[in-house]
């Protein structure tokens, strides 16, 4: 007797690699997807800042064109730079 | 001019022949008509008292003539005769009415005190004197003399004719307009006609039918009755159209008059035999009845409640009777349930026209046949302890989605059908689904069933898969549901291209290997973790596709779903060679034997080896000893039990070297057969949890709404919570009294909301 593998189809799912569970701006989960957002994924994606935060990046830029001074993170005050 | 020859005395004797001739309807020359003119004119202008005293002289003259008019009519003693002769007197008059008063234009003027030159601006419309003084005298005299007589002849007739004898129904025509013209009171010109004329017909009427209509009733029951009452409203509406004066709403009083004492008279024994009638389809009659009771107020009332009675009895006990197939057979039951809706359907439309009344019967009736527990009941645990059972709900939704399925995915039944054919029938079970109440059954199953499809690549029209999702989306499904289905078949095409390009990357020996990479969001169903030991060559594999997802997408992170992966296995022996088709799981335990094919293997070593959970390896060992469609199982076992609950840790496992395919008794040597069965889409544990998890989602999404509701309104009373409540989600499930009043215990308990203090049926929203 002999079982040889002739195909298969694996399933995953994928999940955003955040070190939090919701967004700290909206604080809507980043499973799902910011306020201004119906479906979740590619369309409403998360970005990094260099401090390591990370937000929806329409929350993020929501939030960065209402800063009239400096752009800083909202978590760390440090200034906001995307990780590349 | 003399002045002399000017004086209403110097011109009556001249006058009053011509004016004789012109009332008996004599040829009269056109000096003659001339001459009058002129009289008129010059009394009026040279006589201060002529004016009055023309028209006195002028009304003795009429007085006088219809005096002799009178006589003659009253000379004939028959009612058509003496009717006759009226009406030839009264036409004659009547004309006469519209040419004695044109030479005494001026007369008028001069009466009234005005000057010539107003004469032109009169109205033509406006009664004239002369010609008021003229049917007011036919009025006072004859008329008044022999009214009683003409109106109780005219009835007669009327009354000959309902009782089937001809006559000239001008008689009754020419009286009615004498009645109608002989009024002089502007105010209201029908004032004689109504008072006289119309009350005597409508009385005659009523009375004929009162003596009649209960006789014919007696003698010829309630069905033929109908018949005759139907038919003696059109005639009778026919003969008042005929008989009474147009545009007066003399008609309408008269019909109302009909339908009182033809129907409204009989309604209670007439509506006896409706239910009968609807239980025996007798749409004919149903109909007839429906024209009658409807011209009553509140007539239908009862016939919408017999509908109503009907099809819940009707149904329920269709079902009952059919409880046997239907409970085991999906596309039976709905199938079931379609034609007793067609039924009814059909019902309403021959009986009843669709009328919206009966429409709004038939939903509600069948509303509750859909949503019924007797033949079948999905039970939904509560999650609060101390015995509380909750209510149980039909299964209807659940078998729906059943039955969407076997239409969507590669079945028999999908088979033997056209692509028009399955559409409709999909169209059918939303027709079907606009009656259940608890939608969000039908939405989890649904969806599961068409992971499983996606899945498995096991649609049978993917065209129509995502025409599904529209139609889902056009019958008020709610939209995050709709729009997640849409978001899997984005998915799947997303994981093809993926696919593509990882084939292209890694151009090695993968062609074979398919991967499926979802949405959490929108596909997932709980997240727990199945931890499952893959054959090496599988297990080689994972972290290259981890690599290049990790390349194609930085940030995300994969997470296996080994539960709902699959693949294709060669099982090779002495009798043959099968393709096979497995679960990844069953592959696992199957892989077990591979370095050790005729080794017994017990329970706790499968365990060891495919590092399956227990409730996982006991499932999925029986899939492989106990698969229902094989003669001959892949796997045996000892000892003997009777479900996968009872393998112990020293239960034994072998392969069944004989393993073949059976085909009409002959073995096969190769072949394919697939052993996934029904995909199972969660683990065992989180099964039990499903149910529970409609419950908590239900409570979920009452809270939400309470919350909702009270924001925007800020303070509401109950009532109107409960029915904004119901109406957000009703396309969801209705909630039951007892959940919202718990939920709203909750709310307050939390402080999101308080009672007001003045009323407690009152509820505020606390920021």
């Amino acid at each position: 007797m002999k079982v040889t593998i002739k195909s298969w189809n694996g399933v995953a799912t994928w999940r955003w690699l955040a070190n939090d569970d919701t967004c700290g701006i909206c604080r809507l989960a980043f499973d799902g997807c910011c306020p201004d957002c119906r479906i979740p994924g590619d369309e409403c994606p998360l970005v990094w800042g260099q401090c390591s935060h990370c937000f929806h990046i329409h929350c993020i830029m929501k939030w960065l064109n209402s800063q009239q001074v400096s752009q800083q993170c909202p978590m760390c005050r440090q200034e906001w730079k995307f990780r590349e | 001019m003399d002045k002399g020859q000017s004086t209403f005395e110097d011109q009556w004797p001249s006058m009053r022949p011509i004016i004789l001739k012109l009332l008996q309807q004599e040829p009269v020359t056109q000096n003659e008509w001339h001459e009058i003119f002129y009289s008129v004119h010059v009394v009026c202008l040279w006589d201060e008292r002529g004016p009055p005293k023309v028209k006195d002289a002028l009304k003795d003259d009429i007085m006088d003539f219809i005096k002799r008019a009178q006589q003659r009519v009253l000379s004939h003693q028959e009612d058509q005769a003496l009717l006759k002769a009226y009406i030839a007197e009264w036409r004659k008059f009547f004309t006469q009415c519209d040419y004695l008063p044109t030479p005494f234009r001026q007369l008028e003027t001069s009466l009234a005190g005005k000057t010539i030159s107003s004469v032109n601006k009169k109205p033509q419309n406006e009664e004239s004197i002369v010609r008021k003084l003229m049917l007011d005298s036919w009025n006072q005299s004859i008329f008044n003399d022999i009214k009683q007589r003409l109106q109780d002849s005219a009835m007669k007739l009327v009354h000959a004719e309902r009782n089937g004898e001809a006559f000239d129904s001008q008689l009754v025509i020419g009286v009615r307009e004498s009645y109608v013209n002989l009024c002089s009171n502007t105010e209201d010109k029908l004032q004689i006609y109504r008072e006289n004329f119309e009350r005597a017909y409508i009385e005659a009427t009523e009375s004929f039918y009162k003596v009649k209509a209960p006789q014919y009733l007696q003698a010829n029951g309630v069905q033929n009755y109908m018949r005759y009452a139907d038919s003696k409203l059109r005639e009778e509406e026919l003969r008042a159209q005929k008989y009474l004066e147009p545009c007066s709403g003399s008609v309408q009083v008269l019909t109302e008059c009909c339908v009182n004492v033809l129907v409204s008279a009989f309604r209670i024994t007439i509506l006896s035999e409706c239910a009968e009638m609807i239980k025996n389809y007798e749409t004919e009659k149903l109909q007839l009845m429906f024209k009658l009771m409807d011209r009553v107020p509140g007539g239908i009332a009862l016939m919408l409640k017999d509908l109503e009675d009907h099809i819940i009895n009707a149904g329920l006990a269709d079902m009952v009777a059919s409880a046997d197939v239907i409970t085991q057979d999906s596309e039976k039951y709905v199938e079931r349930l379609l034609s007793l809706f067609n039924q009814f359907s059909a019902l309403v439309r021959l009986a009843f026209n669709d009328d919206p009344r009966f429409l709004t019967a038939r939903d509600k009736a069948y509303k509750q046949v859909v949503n019924d527990t007797t033949v079948f009941r999905l039970e939904l645990p509560t999650k609060q302890c101390g015995g509380v059972k909750s209510q149980p709900e039909s299964k209807c939704p659940e078998l729906l989605a059943n039955y969407c399925d076997m239409l969507l995915r590669k079945t028999p039944l999908s088979k033997r059908l056209t692509s028009d054919q399955i559409e409709s029938k999909l169209k059918d079970v939303l027709l079907v689904l606009k009656y259940v109440q608890n939608k969000d059954v039908f939405m989890r199953f649904h969806k599961a069933h068409l992971t499983r499809r996606l899945i498995l690549d096991t649609s049978a029209d993917s065209e129509k898969e995502e025409n599904m999702v529209e139609w889902l989306r056009e019958v008020g499904m709610p939209a995050d549901y709709v729009n997640k289905l849409a978001r899997m078949f984005q998915d799947i095409k997303v994981s093809e291209d993926l696919n593509q390009q990882f084939k292209e990357e890694y151009r090695t020996s993968k062609d074979s290997i398919n991967i499926k990479i979802l949405n959490a969001g929108a596909w997932a169903r709980g997240s727990e973790r199945v931890t499952v030991s893959l054959p090496l060559e599988l297990e080689d594999y994972i972290p290259e596709v981890e690599d290049f997802y990790k390349k194609k997408h930085s940030g995300r992170k994969l997470q296996w779903y080994h539960h709902m992966s699959n693949g294709t296995i060669t099982f090779s022996n002495d009798v043959g060679r099968f393709d096979v088709d497995v679960t990844t799981f069953q592959m696992a335990v199957l892989f077990a034997w591979n370095q050790r094919p005729a080794d017994k293997i017990s329970y706790e070593n499968l365990r060891l080896a495919t590092e399956l959970p227990d409730p996982e390896l006991r499932r999925t060992l029986w899939s492989l000893v106990a698969f229902p469609k094989l003669k001959r199982q892949v796997v045996l076992f000892a000892p003997e039990v009777q479900s996968p609950k009872d393998f112990n840790e020293n239960t034994v496992f072998w392969i069944n070297q004989e393993f073949a395919l059976v085909k009409n008794g002959k073995t096969q040597k190769r072949g394919k057969i697939n052993l996934i069965g029904r995909l199972q889409l969660s683990t065992e544990r989180s099964k039990e949890e499903d149910n529970e998890s409609i419950v908590q989602l239900r409570i979920l999404r009452v809270q939400e709404a309470i919350i909702k509701i009270l924001k925007m309104r800020k303070r509401i009373n109950n009532a109107q919570l409960q029915s904004e409540l119901i109406d957000i989600l009703k396309n969801m499930f209705l909630p039951s009294k007892k959940m919202i009043k718990e939920q709203i215990e909750w709310l307050i308990e939390h402080k999101y909301m308080r009672r007001d203090e003045d009323d407690i049926n009152t509820f505020i929203y606390m920021a």
